[in-house]
C-alpha cells in the first residue's frame, strides 16, 4: 500500500494491532505480550517479542562475591516474567478495553492516526513481585520511542542489569555505534575513547569461562547490519539495517549472538551453540564488573544496581 | 660421590657439586661476538633422549652408564615441560598442594618435631621421574678447556652425570645450575645424562598458583671457559646527593690459572659511544677497580631508561685477549627517606605494575625471547612501568630487557608455601615452612643469595622480593637480612609479614598488602603509619573485571606514601590443545585435564588472554597508569 497522507495506518486485528507507513509495519500483540514483528524495508527484525531484561550471565567476580547467589531470582524473571496488562492508545484516546472482536468490528482498512501507543506491564518472576512497564510509541515516520520504567521495591536484592532484550532473526554482520571506544561498564569505561566505531559481526569476548562481555555504555546512536533472513521468497542479498538513537539520555547496549542464559550455560567458548540470531539487549542500568579481588569482595557500592529505586530509560528505533 | 635418592626427603641438602651463583654476565672470545653468539658457549637444547617413570621405583637405575642400551628411550625436546609432551597428567592448582585429597604429606622437621620422614618423596606414588640422555660432541675451540654445563631451569630436583660418572644434584627449579664437567670430559663424544624428580622437599617452597609441571623447561648449555675467566661481576654505580654525578665501583672474581700475570681492562662507553671511563688492574682472585666518578651521569629512567656500556677485557701475560664480558649499567637512586616515602633519583616512585608468570598457551613457561619481547612491549604501549616476577626468578633475558625498556622490577625469591598455612583462606601455620625451623633456613637463604647475586647488577631491580606468601618468621627475617647486609641501593619487599607484625621491624621496607580494598589502605595511610604503602597484587583481572580503578588512582593523588601497585596479573594461563568434538584448537584451564584437585579457571586472572591478546580492559589500565608518568 502507498501511503500518501502522512500517516500511520492503523490496522485494529483481532488479536493484534497492526500499524504501518511508508516503509514499515509493525505488529503489536496482545497474545504474544509485545512487538511481534518489526518490518522495515521489507525485511523482518523479531524473531521472539522484546522483553525486559535482568541477567547478565555471571562473572567471575559475581561469582566469588556470592552476588548471583543472593540475585539469583532476576535470572529467573529475565526468562519468566509475564505480561500483566495491556494499554492502547491511539492519537488520544485510550482504550478501556483492548480493542479486539467484536469491539473491533466498527473499524475498517482505513483507519489513520498520528500516534500510536502501547504499554506493556510486566510481572517479574521474583518474589515478592515488582512491575516492569514497556511502552512503544509509533510515529508517521516509522520511528518507535521506546520507554521503560522499573518499579523499585526495596525488599528485592540487586539487580544484575535492567533493560530490554530483542531477539533479531538472523546474525548480524556488524554494527556501527557513536559512544566508547572498547567494551565498558559503568566502573570501566574513564579509559575508553568517545568516537564513533565500526564493529564486524558479533564479538564474544573469549574470557576463559563464557561470562558477561561485550557491554558498550554511554551511546547515543547505533546502526545495525544484517545481510539475511529467514524468509525463504527473499533471495536480496544487499545488507540492511536499523538505527536506534539515544531518548532523553545515552543508552548502554550489547550486540551478542547470545543471551545472557546461554553464556551462563558454557564453561568455555566451543560450548556457546552455534551462533544463529542477534541477541541485542539495551540497558538502562548496568552494574559494574569490580575488580578488587575474585573470591568475595564485592563491586563497588556506587555501581551496584539497587532494587529499591526507580528506574526510566528511553531510546528510539529508527527503520 | 655417588647420587643418593634421599637427597629427595632432606630440606637440608639442595645443592650437592653445585657452582656458586654469580652475576648473570655474557662472556665471549672476542669484541666482536659480543651481542651475537659466543664461541665460549654450545647450546644443547634440541632433542634428547628420554624415559619417563611414573614413580622413583620404576626409574631406569644406570641409564647413566656409558654401556647402558638406551634405543628403547623415547625423545623429548628440551627445553620443555615433560606433561605438554604427553608423559604426566597436566594438573593447574593454587594454594593446596598437588597432592592434596591423594597423599597425607607434611614438611620433614615440622609436626615430626626433629625428623626427617623417610621416602616421603624417593618413594612416592606421585614423583614421576624424567630420564634424559644427550650426546654431544665437544668442540675443538673446547679442548682443554674448563668446561661447565649450564642447566638454566629444571623442575624440580636435578641429578646430573656425564660419561658415566656423577657430577652433581640441584633443587630451586627457577634458577639456573651449574657443574663443572671438567674432570670427566673427553674430547669428541660425551654422553650427559640427567634425572629430573618432579618432587623433593623443594615442592613445599615451589607451591606457586600454576600449572605445575616438571622436566628440563629451560635452555641447557655447554660452557668452556677461557683460562683466565670472570666468574663474578660486582658492578656498583652509585648517584650522589646532587643526582647530576655518580661514582662507579667495579669488582671482579677471577677463576683459573696465572691470574696475577694477567690484566684486566675496563672501559665505560656512553649510549653515544663516548669513552667516559677506563682503568685497567692487574689480575687476582677479586679484582678491585678504582672508584671512577662521574661528573655528570644520564640517570636511568623508565622515562629514560639510558645504560652505559661496560667492558672488561681480560688479558693474558703476553697482552693477548683472552675474554671479553660487556654489561650494560644504569645510574638510579633508590631512596627511602625520612618522609616514609621511596624516591628513585629524587622523584617520588609510583609503581603502574604488574604480576607477571612466565607463560605461552603452547608451552606453558618454557617461553621464547619473542615472548618476552612481545610482553616489553605490551607493557611500554599500555603505561605498564614495573613488573613483579611472580613468584620466581625470571629467565634471564627478562632482566636485560627490562634495564634497556625502562621496567621496574621487583624481583621475586623462588619461594611460595601457602600451602603450609592458609586453608581455605584461614591463617593456620601449624606446619609452615621455612616459618622459624632452622633445617628449613639455609634452603631459603640459598634462594635469596642465588637471586641476589645473579641479578645484582641490573639497574632494573629496584626491590628485591624475599618470596610470596609463605607467612613470616625468623628465615624470612634472615634472608631480609641477607639483602640488607649485600646491598644498599635497592629496597626489600615482603608482603606476608602482614600476619606477623612483630616482625615488621625486621622484615620488608614497605607495608604491602594483596587486594586491599581502598577504604582500608585509606585507614591505614591516615593513621601516622611506620611505612609507605605499596599493593603488591591488586586489581585482580580476572574473566571480565578491572572495574573500580579510580578509587586506587585516587588515593595515589591523595597519599604520597601511596606508591600504586601491581595489577594481578598480566596474562591468563591456559593452554592451547586440540578440541576434538569442535575440532578447533582451544584454551583449556584447571580441571579440564581430568586432573583433581583443581583451582579451574582461577588462573584466567590476566591483562592478556592466554595467547596474548589484550583483555578489553586493557584500556582502563592505560588510562589510568597513564596519568601520573
Amino acid at each position: 500500500m502507498d501511503y500518501t497522507n502522512n500517516k500511520l495506518h492503523v490496522i485494529y486485528g483481532d488479536g493484534t494491532l497492526g500499524v504501518g507507513g511508508n516503509g514499515f509495519h509493525y505488529i503489536f500483540s496482545y497474545e504474544r505480550g509485545g512487538l511481534e514483528s518489526l518490518v522495515a524495508h521489507d525485511k523482518e527484525w523479531i524473531y521472539r517479542t522484546p522483553t525486559p531484561t535482568f541477567w547478565r550471565a555471571t562473572t567471575d567476580n559475581d561469582h566469588g562475591s556470592g552476588f548471583s547467589v543472593k540475585s539469583a531470582q532476576w535470572y529467573a524473571a529475565d526468562m519468566f516474567s509475564t505480561v500483566e496488562s495491556i494499554s492502547v492508545t491511539v492519537d488520544e484516546k485510550t482504550f478501556e478495553e483492548l480493542p479486539v472482536a467484536p469491539f473491533n468490528n466498527q473499524f475498517s482498512d482505513k483507519e489513520f492516526a498520528e500516534k500510536v501507543s502501547l504499554i506493556y506491564t510486566y510481572l517479574t518472576n521474583t518474589v515478592p513481585h515488582t512491575t516492569v512497564t514497556i511502552a512503544y510509541t509509533v510515529t508517521p515516520d516509522g520511528q518507535i520511542n521506546i520507554k521503560s520504567h522499573f518499579n523499585g521495591n526495596k525488599d528485592l536484592p540487586d539487580l544484575p542489569a535492567f533493560g530490554i532484550r530483542f531477539i533479531m532473526p538472523t546474525t548480524a554482520t556488524g554494527f556501527d555505534y557513536t559512544g566508547l571506544s572498547g567494551e565498558t561498564y559503568p566502573d570501566r569505561m574513564a579509559g575508553a575513547e568517545k568516537s564513533e566505531f565500526h564493529v564486524d559481526g558479533m564479538p564474544v569476548t573469549p574470557y576463559l569461562v563464557p561470562q558477561e562481555c561485550g557491554m558498550h555504555m554511554e551511546t547515543s546512536a547505533l546502526k545495525i547490519t544484517r545481510t539475511t533472513t529467514q524468509n525463504n521468497a527473499d533471495n536480496n542479498p544487499q545488507p540492511f539495517s536499523l538505527k536506534i538513537d539515544k531518548g532523553e539520555k545515552n543508552f548502554n547496549f550489547s550486540l551478542l549472538p547470545y543471551t545472557a542464559e546461554e553464556l551462563e550455560n558454557a564453561t568455555h567458548i566451543e560450548e556457546l551453540p552455534l551462533a544463529r540470531r542477534t541477541v541485542l539487549g539495551v540497558y538502562g542500568a548496568v552494574r559494574g564488573v569490580g575488580g578488587i579481588d575474585s573470591w568475595g569482595t564485592d563491586v563497588e557500592n556506587k555501581y551496584h544496581i539497587s532494587a529499591g529505586d526507580d528506574i526510566d530509560f528511553d531510546f528510539n528505533m529508527r527503520i | 660421590m655417588q647420587a643418593d635418592i634421599n637427597w629427595l626427603d632432606d630440606p637440608e641438602t639442595f645443592r650437592v657439586n653445585q657452582l656458586p651463583a654469580h652475576s648473570d654476565h655474557h662472556f665471549y672470545g672476542t669484541k666482536s661476538e659480543i651481542g651475537k653468539h659466543s664461541s665460549f658457549v654450545k647450546s644443547l637444547n634440541g632433542d634428547w633422549q628420554f624415559d619417563f617413570a611414573k614413580t622413583p621405583a620404576d626409574r631406569p637405575r644406570d641409564f647413566y652408564q656409558m654401556d647402558f642400551d638406551s634405543r628403547g628411550f623415547d625423545s623429548i625436546h628440551v627445553p620443555g615441560h615433560i606433561e605438554l609432551a604427553g608423559y604426566a597428567q597436566i594438573q593447574y592448582i593454587n594454594t593446596w598442594y598437588p597432592w592434596e585429597g591423594k597423599i597425607f604429606r607434611r614438611p620433614p622437621y615440622t609436626l615430626n618435631s626433629d625428623k626427617l620422614t623417610p621416602g616421603i618423596f624417593s618413594d612416592a606414588e606421585d614423583n614421576s621421574v624424567g630420564s634424559y640422555i644427550k650426546e654431544f660432541d665437544l668442540p675443538n675451540n673446547f679442548e682443554n678447556k674448563r668446561i661447565i654445563v649450564d642447566f638454566q631451569g629444571v623442575e624440580e630436583a636435578l641429578y646430573v652425570w656425564l660419561n658415566g660418572h656423577f657430577i652433581g644434584y640441584a633443587e630451586d627449579s627457577f634458577t639456573p645450575s651449574e657443574f663443572d664437567l671438567t674432570p670427566y670430559i673427553k674430547n669428541g663424544k660425551n654422553k650427559l645424562a640427567a634425572q629430573v624428580y618432579k618432587r623433593c622437599t623443594a615442592s613445599h617452597l615451589e607451591d606457586q598458583d600454576m600449572f605445575r609441571f616438571s622436566g628440563i623447561f629451560r635452555d641447557v648449555n655447554l660452557m668452556a671457559l677461557p683460562a683466565i675467566h670472570v666468574e663474578d661481576l660486582d658492578i656498583r654505580p652509585t648517584v650522589n646527593n646532587d643526582f647530576e654525578s655518580g661514582i662507579l665501583k667495579v669488582t671482579s672474581k677471577l677463576t683459573g690459572d696465572n691470574l696475577t700475570s694477567s690484566t684486566l681492562k675496563l672501559t665505560v662507553t656512553d649510549a653515544e659511544n663516548n669513552l667516559v671511563a677506563t682503568q685497567e688492574q692487574s689480575g687476582n682472585d677479586k679484582v678491585f677497580f678504582d672508584a671512577m666518578t662521574f661528573e655528570k651521569v644520564n640517570l636511568w629512567s623508565p622515562d629514560n631508561p639510558y645504560l652505559y656500556d661496560l667492558l672488561i677485557e681480560v688479558l693474558d701475560a703476553d697482552g693477548k685477549t683472552v675474554e671479553v664480558v660487556p654489561y650494560q649499567i644504569g645510574f638510579r637512586k633508590v631512596e627511602l627517606r625520612d618522609d616514609k616515602v621511596m624516591y628513585v633519583n629524587d622523584k617520588r616512585l609510583i609503581i603502574h605494575g604488574v604480576n607477571r608468570h612466565e607463560w605461552s598457551a603452547k608451552t606453558g613457561r618454557a617461553i621464547t625471547i619473542y615472548d618476552m619481547k612481545s610482553d616489553i612491549q605490551t607493557m611500554l604501549d599500555n603505561n605498564i612501568n614495573a613488573d613483579r616476577t611472580c613468584h620466581y626468578p625470571d629467565q634471564i633475558p627478562w632482566y636485560y630487557l627490562c634495564d634497556q625498556n625502562g621496567i621496574y622490577l621487583m624481583a621475586e625469591n623462588n619461594l611460595e608455601s601457602h600451602g603450609t598455612w592458609q586453608k581455605s583462606g584461614a591463617v593456620e601455620p601449624s606446619f609452615n615452612v621455612p616459618g622459624d625451623n632452622p633445617h628449613w633456613l639455609e634452603v631459603v637463604l640459598d634462594r635469596a643469595r642465588t637471586n641476589y647475586e645473579m641479578f645484582k647488577n641490573h639497574v632494573s631491580v629496584i626491590f628485591w622480593s624475599l618470596g610470596n606468601e609463605s607467612y613470616a618468621g625468623s628465615d624470612i627475617a634472615a634472608m631480609n637480612k641477607f639483602y640488607k647486609d649485600h646491598d644498599d641501593s635497592r629496597l626489600t619487599h615482603y608482603e606476608g609479614v602482614f600476619h606477623t607484625p612483630e616482625l615488621k621491624d625486621e622484615i620488608s621496607d614497605v607495608e604491602s598488602r594483596m587486594y586491599e580494598k581502598p577504604e582500608n589502605i585509606e585507614t591505614y595511610l591516615k593513621n601516622n603509619p611506620k611505612k609507605p604503602f605499596l599493593d603488591c597484587e591488586y586489581m585482580h583481572d580476572m574473566g571480565n573485571s578491572l572495574g573500580g580503578m579510580n578509587s586506587y588512582n585516587d588515593l595515589l593523588d591523595k597519599y604520597p606514601m601511596y606508591q600504586g601497585g601491581f595489577i594481578w596479573d598480566f596474562i591468563d594461563q591456559a593452554l592451547l590443545v586440540h578440541d576434538p568434538i569442535s575440532n578447533k584448537e582451544v584454551l583449556r584451564y584447571g580441571g579440564d585435564f581430568d586432573e583433581r584437585h583443581s583451582d579451574y579457571e582461577f588462573s584466567g586472572d590476566g591483562l592478556l588472554f592466554a595467547d596474548r591478546t589484550p583483555k578489553p580492559a586493557m584500556q582502563e589500565v592505560k588510562y589510568y597508569y597513564g596519568l601520573h608518568k
